[in-house]
This record gives structure tokens, sequence and C-alpha cells, in this order.
């Protein structure tokens, strides 16, 4: 699926574009928190329209023991080294968030049963890094930094685990965290050479659940950071205030000569954009605001809880979620100071718009997505975290989690829930599990970044 | 030596020294228990303690309603006497909450940000 002369990904956002369909997709899945004592899992998902086993789980990779909580993950390499053809996309790296450990994952000998490779014990990262509470991956070249959102006591701000390609820990990338109160998420931009962080929290604030009253004790995040990625020390923070409440998941463009990016404030559930001026300096606006809404049992309008964003290969769609209320949104953003919304469709939420989905009664709200190279399929999980599930959406601990598949319009813009797609993690041979965020094998729209 | 009861277990019952973590202590005798981070900051290991006491000082993924209603983080929490708990999500009826429909009082935080007495405004 890879590009025939080099190494791993594409040349080329256009190049990646124009890639085989993906036929098999990653997605991990998690018992940690749901009371069935059985270890998290990756498990492969048939998306091949052409196979019998389309729409199912056909392997399921256990984790060695109990209470990880898989979460995010990434892949060893990426499109940033397909000059060096020494290396491939091989390993996928899956961490987990409460335990610490990091497994790397051999996708390639077998991808339809992939196996595990490298167990890096959360022991060893607290011992030599003083980190906790892994979170993203990205790879650099042909080496890997990981955000972690504490230090070994579970208190912010974390920092970045460097590993090199033999998955041996190098030590903390960064040089200093600055100012830099609290991390989560992560991206990179080698030709503007800058890097944008985000913040959720303290491992010791998120992990046990939400409390509405920390936010407002400044025990969660407001603000993004602009780093200087090769002196790897932060050098301009952007504080959102009210507009950037829990700012989440943080992307670029793919173009690797744009400066725009865009933030997902989650409690604010505003999208901000931000980008390089010509003097030199990042700015920031708010291009997006979902206004909360009203529900007969809550005593104030539910917020969206725009927990994640993704940005089409194409840079030409944004897409969001909004997990309490139920609907994904697309936008077209080819000005991305002037969003415009061009899909929407709804799947469980708190609003009771689509409770039931090709058959299967939706537990949570869009949470996770992916979404092919070519744009067209996005695929779509229902669980955010453990401990945020079980005060949320009681009923998934018995529901388990759900995959679904959008549709989307690259041409014309639009978003259709596709009716022959439904993955339902309730079914699961252990008992209901939840699944969250999913990576295919020859790339995504997260996984590659460009020199 | 202490005598620990599992309520929700048939009331089936360990002897435990109480001078190392109870998650350990019990999972060594053949108790199957959920946990996460082993350090007392992610809470999937909470128990509802019934009768007795513990001494869980080094726990920090608590707020001080969860702990009035008896929750006890046993990855850190050691037994100070006999013991009866229920364990598993079955004991975490009270342990999660929608934090918009029914939020914490002041006194009711995590120990750190808790105050104890009403502040007015002017």
């Amino acid at each position: 699926m890879e590009g025939l002369c080099c190494g791993p990904g594409y040349a080329s956002p256009s190049e990646a574009i124009r890639a085989p369909s993906e036929k098999l997709l990653y997605t991990i899945a998690i018992y940690t928190g749901t009371g069935i004592q059985k270890p998290d899992y990756l498990a492969t998902v048939d998306v091949d329209p052409n196979s019998e086993n389309y729409s199912k789980v056909i392997h399921r990779l256990e984790m060695p023991g109990i209470g990880d909580e898989l979460h995010h993950m990434g892949w060893n390499a990426c499109s940033s080294c397909h000059d060096d053809n020494s290396m491939s996309r091989k390993y996928l790296i899956v961490p987990g968030v409460r335990s610490n450990n990091i497994y790397v994952v051999d996708t390639a000998t077998n991808p339809k049963a992939p196996n595990l490779y490298k167990v890096i014990q959360g022991s060893e990262i607290k011992s030599k890094t003083n980190l906790s509470g892994p979170h993203t991956v990205h790879c650099l070249g042909s080496e890997i930094i990981i955000s972690f959102l504490g230090d070994a006591k579970g208190e912010a701000p974390g920092g970045y685990l460097h590993l090199n390609k033999d998955f041996e820990i190098i030590g903390r990338w960064e040089n200093s965290m600055g100012d830099i109160p609290f991390s989560y998420d992560f991206w990179y931009q080698p030709r503007h050479n800058v890097m944008v962080s985000s913040e959720w929290a303290a491992p010791n604030t998120f992990m046990p659940g939400f409390d509405l009253e920390e936010v407002g004790h400044l025990k969660y995040g407001r603000r993004i950071h602009i780093w200087d990625f090769k002196k790897k020390k932060p050098i301009q923070t952007m504080y959102l205030g009210e507009d950037g409440l829990i700012p989440l998941e943080v992307k670029f463009l793919h173009n690797p000569n744009s400066s725009h990016g865009f933030c997902g404030a989650a409690l604010s559930a505003n999208v901000i954009h931000f980008w390089k001026s010509e003097n030199g300096n990042w700015e920031w606006e708010k291009i997006i605001d979902i206004d909360n809404e009203p529900h007969s049992d809550w005593p104030i309008p539910i917020p969206g809880v725009m927990s994640a964003l993704l940005v089409s290969m194409d840079d030409k769609y944004l897409y969001i979620n909004n997990w309490l209320h139920g609907d994904m949104r697309q936008y077209n953003i080819t000005d991305p100071h002037k969003p415009v919304l061009t899909g929407q469709v709804w799947m469980g939420g708190l609003l009771g718009k689509a409770p039931i989905v090709n058959g299967v009664k939706v537990a949570g709200g869009p949470q996770m997505y992916q979404l092919s190279l070519d744009g067209k399929r996005m695929y779509v999980t229902t669980s955010l975290f453990s401990t945020w599930d079980n005060q949320f959406y009681p009923e998934i601990r018995t529901k388990g989690g759900v995959m679904l598949m959008i549709d989307c319009d690259v041409e014309n813009g639009g978003m259709k829930i596709n009716n022959d797609f439904v993955v339902n993690f309730g079914d699961e041979p252990n008992g209901p599990s939840r699944c969250h965020e999913s990576r295919y094998p020859g790339g995504d729209c997260t996984s590659d970044i460009w020199l | 030596m202490k005598k620990i009861t599992i309520a929700n277990r048939n009331n089936s019952t360990y002897e435990v020294k109480g001078n190392r973590p109870l998650l350990l202590e019990l999972r060594a005798l053949g108790l199957d228990l959920p946990y996460g981070c082993q350090y007392g900051g992610c809470i999937t290991c909470a128990a509802k303690l019934i009768k007795g006491k513990v001494d869980q000082k080094s726990q920090v993924a608590l707020n001080n309603r969860q702990i009035n209603d008896g929750y006890v983080i046993l990855c850190v929490a050691r037994a100070k006497s006999n013991c009866t708990f229920d364990i598993g999500v079955e004991s975490h009826d009270k342990l999660y909450r929608n934090p918009f429909i029914d939020p914490l009082a002041p006194h009711e935080l995590k120990s750190d940000i808790a105050t104890f007495t009403e502040i007015k405004d002017d």
C-alpha cells in the first residue's frame, strides 16, 4: 500500500490521497474501568467491502495484563521518513494511560493478526524520565516522541518521551517545558520549525473523572503553546480564556508549507484557528462556537464536549464531534478564517436525536474518528475515557462501544451514516468493551507529517 | 493480622498483615481485583469500605464526597483494623456522578482545593 520506491508513507499529501483504499483498521478496545477483569486489546476490523468478514472484528491482540486503559497510538514511521528506504511503517506504538506501559505491536508480519513485539515497562519510563500518563505518539523522521501528561506521581505538566527507532528510551525530548502548566496533544510542521501543544489536565485530575469545579480551580487547561521545534522549547503561549476551556486535539493542515492549524476546545465547544502572521508571531481566533443545548434533566444547558478534531488530507474539510450532544460535523475550511458547515450526522448523545443507529442502541456519542486518505470514509467510535464514560453514559458499561462509518462527500460536502457498516463492541466474546482511536496500516489523516 | 471480608463476594474472608497496600495483599491471596495506575491516582481500583479503618493518606484520586461515601483506593490503602468491603464496579454506585446534574459543594472537592467555610460575595 505504501509508495513503491522509497520508505514509508507518501511523497506528498496529494500522493497519499491517491493511495489504495484501506482494507483493515486497528482500534484499541478497553476493559479497564468496565468491571470485566480482562486485558485491553488491539482489535483488527475488516473494512474491505468485498470481504465476507466486512464490518467485523477479525482479531484481538490482548495486552499482557489488566488496567492499561489503551487510548491513543501512533506509528513508528510515517511520510516524515519517506526518503529513508531502511524504514517501514511496521510497528504501532500503543501506550496505556493508567499503567504507563508502552506496547510496540508488529502489524506487518501478519497485518490481520498483529503480534506484540516489545513492552516498555511503565516503571522503567518513570524511573528514567519521571513521566506518566502517555497520550499522543508521533514519529519524527526515524525517531519517536510521546507526550505525557504528568510526572511519575501524576502531577502536571509532564513532558515528552524520546524513543529511538529500536524503541529504546533516549530520555526526555524537550529541553524545557517553559511555563507550560499542562500537556496533552501535539503536532509539528517542520518547514516552519514549529510544534504546537495543547492542555488537558494532570493525570491525578482527569483520570478519576471530571468535576466542573476543578475547571474553576484552574485544574484544567485553557492555553495552546507554540514551540521552537529544533530548540525543543516553548516560545509563545496563546491564552484562550473562556473561549478555550480544555483545548484538546490540535492539528496543522497537511500541506507542509502551511502554518494554519486548529484546536478543539472541548468544554467551550469551540474551534480555535491559529496561524503564523507576517511578523512571525502566532495569532489565534475562534472560528466555530457550538451552542450549549438545553435538556430537561440538566440544570444548565449541555456543552458539546468537542473532544476531537480532524482535517482531511486535501485540507478542504475540518471534522469535529460533540460527544455529549451526539453529532459529527463537517466544515469546508477553504478559507480557514471562515468555515462553512457542509455536513452533520447524529449518533447516540444525550439529546436523543439518534438513539439507535443501524440497529444498535448507541451508548455514548461520537468521540474518536479516523478518515481514509481519500477523505470518503470516516470511522467513528463512541467511548471517551473509562471514568468519564461512567459519569456521562453509565449504560455504556453493559452496552459497550460502537464503531460506525460515515460516507463523506468530498466534492460537494455532506455526510451520511453508511447503513452497511456497524461494529458493536457490546457483542465482544469477553463482554462489552469500548473502542477508541483507530489507525489504518497504509496511513490515514492523523498519522503522516511531511518534512 | 487483619481479617478482610468481601461482602459482595459471598462474605469471603482474607487474612492480611496491613503493612502493604490492600490491592497487593488481596491479589496475592487470589482475589481478582481491578486496578490501573497503582499509585493512588486513577480510581480504577476503588472499593467501598463498609466497616473498619484504613490508611489511604497517599491517594490523590478521591474527592471528599467520595471519601465520605466510604470509597477507598486499594492500591495504596493499608488495613488498620478488620475491614468489610464491597469491591468492583458493583460498589461504584456513588463513585461516578454526572458533575453538571450533581455538582460538588466547596467542602466536597479534593482535599487540595476544598474549602470548609462559605466565601460570601461582596
